[in-house]
């Protein structure tokens, strides 16, 4: 009788386990709108570092991690630095391009004479 | 639409985009293991709806602006 529950109990729990991952997902704002995926970002955010503070002292890892550094690294103006030299040097290219062309051929009108 | 109002609408598309690929990844991951004996399709058929789903919103987002909305048309 047992042998023929057990099947069962097992699609049980993993119907359960999908439903409830699904639920949590729809429930959280994750799926749904920008503005509620952002507002779902934010609490992420909020909440991870408490919690991983709560988590490093309960496991007495303390002493043992070195403490994060403050990184001063921001991505996004990395890329808009990026971006912004990327456009002016393409704005410069033609200048530079015809400036070094009639450079070189100076330079080979020297050698020639 | 305001330079400013058009970038906040692309900040919010590229975090949208990056929270629905990652809840479909995990989505996909939960029942690729659960039901489909760890093979990749259902991760990658999550992964791509939450991109879609990422797709259509930021789309409705940018369109938004230059549709009339229910209060304009009551007023009409």
């Amino acid at each position: 009788m047992a042998a023929r529950i057990w099947p069962l109990v097992k699609l049980a729990t993993k119907v359960t386990i999908a439903g409830g991952a699904v639920y949590v997902a729809c429930d959280s704002g994750l799926l749904g709108s920008s503005e509620q995926g952002s507002e779902a970002l934010e609490k992420a955010k909020a909440v991870v570092p408490p919690a991983l503070q709560e988590w490093i002292k309960y496991f007495g890892l303390e002493a043992q991690l070195p403490t994060m550094p403050k990184m001063e690294f921001s991505p996004v103006n990395s890329w808009n630095a990026g971006v912004r030299w990327t456009i002016s040097s393409l704005s410069e290219a033609p200048t530079k391009a015809s400036e070094y062309t009639s450079q070189g051929l100076q330079y080979v009108k020297d050698l020639i004479k | 639409m305001s330079e400013k109002e058009l970038g906040k609408k692309w900040d919010r598309c590229l975090a949208d985009g990056v929270t629905k690929l990652g809840t479909g990844l995990g989505l996909g991951i939960v029942f690729s293991v659960l039901f489909f004996k760890r093979r990749t399709w259902p991760i990658t058929l999550f992964s791509g709806a939450g991109l879609g789903m990422a797709y259509a919103n930021c789309q409705n987002d940018l369109r938004s602006h230059y549709l009339p909305h229910r209060s304009q048309k009551q007023e009409l």
